[in-house]
């Protein structure tokens, strides 16, 4: 017992501080991880990682909120669409293809990767022309950049296909259980021309509010295990916390750097599911 | 000298409505010590059920930072709601009316299925 604490912790705080900085759940380390190493049941380790996407989302918010990189008016405009989508995907989980749901949802992450990887290294200046949806929602922000030690001014664009693309990764999510923040920040950065660190910071609030229904009913289920989750959020947010403090005082291309080997990964894995199953 | 400095901070204090930053920090606070708090009851919870081996209360003193932890994104929506009003952008106030409809059915649905 104690050596599975002390061994399930550090690898907490690692997940909670790539969380935090490239605003993900952590949920494809976490859970590969309590189920593969520690043969922790499926439902107790989803459960458990579904809290710790909320550790991470609350414990990474502490550090951004002098910074305001978190863009609170995309945030629930493009939570209405995930909301939506998952309430869709948990009413629809009987008809429609799991398979084929995986290896649409692959490709498609396969192809921002692709794209992600081809603007590497440009901390793009590109302007933004804001359509005529995010003028008037006032989507554009503004945040203090640590790392460029000056204020960043942005405009938004594609409001409406980006929360076209939230309702379907809402989805995803809700069929799946997968997708948390891997679809967020594309579409936030590659859709609607954000900067990527506003777009991290943006998804990593999104998440949190996303698992937060999710988490009430596996604490209703009794799937939240005091003794797996308790280590296992405890270390995310103490990871979170760290990782946000990093996040805010690096340069956007090498968060995005970061960002790409996770969502290659992620879609050769859902590929392969789909593929496999 | 001093009145130039002056005059190079200031672009940050504008823009922002002062009812704005007030519930900003009033968020600010309600985070930090959330998580603060859940951290400390998961910790100190962690360590008596690794020294006794997992009795009634160390389980529960888990429980309950898991639940203050699980508190603090629905805190942050109603936070921003709150904001919004204050503003008095009905738009958004409703955007988030309709994300806190969407999580309360969220939980009816992952009840039932």
């Amino acid at each position: 017992m104690i050596t599975t604490t002390l061994i399930l912790f550090p690898i907490a705080i690692a997940a909670g501080i790539m969380g935090a900085i490239l605003g993900l759940g952590g949920g494809i380390i976490i859970v590969p991880c309590l189920t593969l190493i520690f043969h922790v049941p499926m439902r107790t380790a989803v459960a458990a990682s579904t809290v710790s996407i909320i550790a991470t989302s609350t414990g990474a918010a502490v550090a951004y909120l002098n910074d305001k990189l978190t863009n609170i008016r995309v945030a629930m405009w493009l939570e209405m669409g995930t909301a939506a989508g998952a309430t869709t995907g948990a009413l629809a989980a009987g008809w429609m293809s799991q398979r084929v749901l995986f290896i649409l949802f692959g490709v498609l992450l396969g192809y921002s990767g692709y794209n992600m990887l081809k603007t590497r290294g440009k901390d793009r200046d590109r302007p933004v022309t804001p359509d005529r949806m995010s003028r008037r929602l006032r989507l554009a922000g503004a945040y203090h950049d640590l790392a460029l030690a000056k204020e960043v001014e942005y405009q938004v664009t594609h409001s409406i296909p980006a929360l076209v693309i939230m309702y379907f990764s809402g989805i995803a999510a809700g069929l799946l259980g997968i997708g948390a923040g891997i679809f967020k920040v594309p579409a936030m950065d590659q859709v609607m021309g954000m900067p990527f660190k506003a777009s991290t910071a943006t998804s990593n609030f999104m998440i949190g509010v996303t698992a937060a229904s999710g988490a009430v009913v596996y604490f209703a289920r009794g799937d939240v295990q005091p003794l797996v989750a308790g280590p296992v959020v405890l270390g995310v947010l103490v990871g979170a916390l760290i990782g946000a403090r990093l996040m805010v005082r690096m340069k956007a291309a090498t968060v995005r750097r970061m960002f790409i080997p996770l969502i290659l990964y992620t879609a050769v894995v859902m590929i392969y599911k789909g593929v496999a199953r | 000298m001093s009145q130039e400095t002056q005059v190079v901070q200031e672009p940050q204090a504008v823009q922002v409505h002062p009812h704005v930053v007030a519930v900003e920090r009033i968020l600010a606070k309600v985070l930090r010590i959330g998580s603060i708090f859940a951290g400390a009851m998961l910790a100190v919870g962690i360590v008596a059920m690794l020294a006794t081996g997992g009795t009634t209360w160390s389980v529960w003193l888990i429980t309950a930072g898991l639940i203050t932890l699980l508190a603090t994104p629905v805190m942050r929506v109603l936070v921003a709601a709150i904001v919004f009003v204050h503003e008095r952008d009905w738009l958004y106030a409703l955007f988030c009316l309709v994300v806190l409809c969407a999580l309360a059915a969220g939980v009816k649905f992952g009840m039932v299925g």
